[in-house]
């Protein structure tokens, strides 16, 4: 175990570990471009030179494993001299365009600028230009003229996405990044190529002019798009979801995430539940809860039948199997959800619903068996009330049959479709990006989904719904079964 | 020091609440006044409004502009510096892609001059002079809303010609 010193400051680390990794550990800055902890070390950028008792030279920090008695000095004047020499070098030929470039304000070029070089360009000819708004993909736009050449893009592509699509052409000022002739980077994790890199080359056409990084405040949230969970940055300007970026998880998902589950909030932005419906007709959120509260017990005697989505936080479960059991005891549960999909061995997993293990782990502390949705399907016309929560159901149209069938249909949803349609009593939910509560991934991880944007019209989370119910049956809940994420 | 005379305020005394004379008095003055007026048209302090309109003050912030290229398009290049240092957030600005060597463009520039407080903010946060207050049109009311919402054709149809070098780099 080599015990150096950074600074002044001791660390003892594993055999093998980089000098910037110690670094890391113990808060101290060392600029780098090229580096990042998800990807194997290129050492190419020499950002990060740093001046050690074991060279003459400053070496690359990010290169140089750690040695016993090592002592590092990371902001010596000589090693400042080096990187405003290798910073001025980089900017040699770089447009400046930042005015029109998508990463200023998150870009690391602009930022190690004023911290290390800060003075105007001594290159006195013409720049060299090269391609702009170069198209890669069908989420990328490389812009070559921004490209510092740092290669962690093609370092994604082949160690992460294990699609190794993309190259580095020409050498010395004439390099950039390109995709091998008559290909398209377009592997499932291609915009993770946008977020390592350092300066604005590579922008995803998502993202590409919406906004600027710097009006957006990022809400730390779970991505819902399959039972991984990936921990997502949900980027929010003037009450809209700008773009999702992936937020680091060791535990779950690294620094990546998947393009689909990136995009995926488009889908919450139309086709949206945003008013209370009785038999068609635009109704008052409250008069369509009082409805519900007196027709439910009467329901009891022919059956109550509740369909959870695993789209529902554990907080959402618990409200509603509360809220349904104090109108009708001898309500039933089953569990819905959207239809498997697609798999990959890196992120994407096949069940595409965030919380069906958490939605499993509340119904078995509440006591509840839930039964199959098949046999909910073949006893409905025969039930008292049908209650679907959550448009993402995989048997959505068979579920509006049996919801066209009962005296009482009640849907919960957040998008229009098939349910919607066939229900008395719809009443809008929030989005995954407007709700508030806790996932539980495929591995048993625990996370907190966190609202970024407020709902839109009526839309309430099944929890406040629940607990609204409750409260107009006579027997609000407990405060722990409220929990998080009332309306505000 | 202010310089303070003191009039002694006159005794009213039978001259005076007779009113006569001092009837007489200021019918002097008003009928000297409005003949020279008649006559030579001197020293007249007034300007017939609204024919002769008061030119104002070179540095007076008015409507907003937005100033053109030498071949016509849009100076503006959508960086949102304007928006974000508006301390109103009076302008909404939605960018899009051109083919030329300038990329970015507004698609839709809107300021809304019901929130404005023409402080000059955008005007001096702007990189390329495309946004200027020095247009001389006053901001006049409206009687809806969306009258108050100025946008691109709207600040286009003021602006002119600006050759101020854009970005930094020669050519």
């Amino acid at each position: 175990m080599p015990t150096l010193t950074i600074d002044g400051r001791e660390i003892t680390v594993e055999p093998g570990t980089r000098i910037i990794e110690a670094a890391d550990r113990l808060g101290i800055d060392i600029p780098r471009f090229c580096y990042h902890p998800g990807l194997p070390v290129a050492g190419n950028c020499r950002m990060c030179l740093v001046d050690t008792n074991r060279s003459p030279k400053p070496v690359a920090s990010c290169w140089d494993p750690c040695q016993d008695g090592h002592v590092v000095v990371t902001n010596s004047p000589r090693v400042l001299e080096a990187r405003r020499a290798v910073l001025e070098y980089i900017l040699l030929n770089h447009p400046v365009d930042c005015p029109i470039c998508d990463q200023a304000g998150e870009c690391d070029l602009q930022d190690l600028y004023f911290a290390h070089d800060h003075q105007p360009s001594r290159h006195p000819f013409h720049k060299h230009h090269k391609d702009k708004a170069r198209v890669l993909g069908p989420q990328i736009i490389y812009d070559a003229e921004r490209c510092i050449n740092c290669t962690r893009c093609i370092r994604v592509c082949e160690e992460v996405a294990k699609a190794p699509q993309l190259v580095q052409v020409q050498r010395g000022e004439r390099a950039y990044i390109d995709v091998f002739p008559g290909t398209q980077l377009d592997h499932p994790y291609s915009m993770c190529t946008a977020d390592v890199c350092p300066v604005g080359a590579l922008t995803t056409r998502d993202f590409r002019f919406k906004c600027r990084a710097w009006l957006t405040h990022g809400i730390q949230t779970v991505c819902g798009e399959c039972s991984r969970g990936c921990g997502i940055r949900a980027d929010v300007y003037r009450n809209a979801v700008q773009r999702l970026v992936p937020r680091h998880n060791p535990d779950v998902n690294q620094y990546w995430a998947c393009d689909a589950g990136r995009l995926a909030y488009h889908r919450f932005e139309t086709g949206r539940v945003s008013a209370v419906r009785i038999g068609g007709a635009a109704a008052d959120y409250a008069k369509g809860v009082r409805d519900v509260a007196e027709a439910l017990p009467g329901a009891d005697a022919r059956g109550v039948v509740v369909v959870l989505t695993p789209w529902m936080t554990c907080e959402d479960v618990g409200a509603v199997v509360a809220a349904v059991r104090s109108a009708a005891p001898g309500a039933t549960f089953a569990v819905g959800g959207a239809a498997p999909g697609i798999q990959d061995d890196i992120l994407v997993r096949a069940d595409k619903n965030p919380n069906r293990n958490g939605v499993a782990k509340v119904l078995a502390d509440l006591g509840v068996t839930p039964v199959a949705l098949d046999a909910v399907l073949s006893q409905a016309p025969s039930l008292g009330a049908l209650i679907v929560c959550g448009a993402e159901q995989a048997k959505a149209e068979a579920l509006a049959g049996a919801l066209a069938a009962v005296p009482l249909s009640i849907v919960l949803a957040a998008l229009e479709g098939p349910l919607t349609a066939a229900a008395r009593f719809v009443f809008p939910t929030t989005s995954p990006y407007e709700a508030d509560g806790t996932w539980v991934n495929e591995s048993g991880v625990t996370q907190r989904v966190r609202r970024a944007v407020e709902p839109v019209g009526d839309a309430k989370g099944f929890e406040v719904w629940a607990s609204d119910l409750a409260d107009r049956l006579g027997t609000p809940l407990a405060a722990r079964d409220r929990a998080i994420g009332g309306n505000p | 020091m202010v310089k303070v005379k003191v009039v002694e305020r006159p005794p009213a005394d039978l001259v005076v609440q007779s009113w006569l004379p001092e009837l007489w008095k200021g019918m002097k003055v008003s009928g000297r006044h409005f003949f020279v007026n008649l006559l030579t048209q001197k020293g007249i302090v007034t300007s017939q409004y609204p024919e002769v309109k008061r030119a104002y003050p070179p540095r007076f912030r008015g409507k907003h502009r937005l100033m053109r290229r030498e071949d016509g398009s849009v100076r503006c290049v959508a960086c949102f510096m304007c928006s974000t240092a508006c301390p109103a957030d009076c302008i909404s600005i939605v960018a899009g892609q051109r083919d030329d060597e300038n990329e970015k463009f507004p698609v839709t520039f809107e300021v809304d001059f019901i929130k404005c407080v023409f402080c000059g903010m955008c005007e001096e946060a702007c990189p390329c002079d495309a946004i200027r207050l020095d247009s001389g049109v006053h901001r006049a009311p409206a009687y809806t809303r969306k009258e108050e919402l100025n946008g691109k054709e709207d600040l286009l149809s003021l602006g002119s010609l600006s050759v101020a070098r854009q970005g930094g780099e020669f050519k």
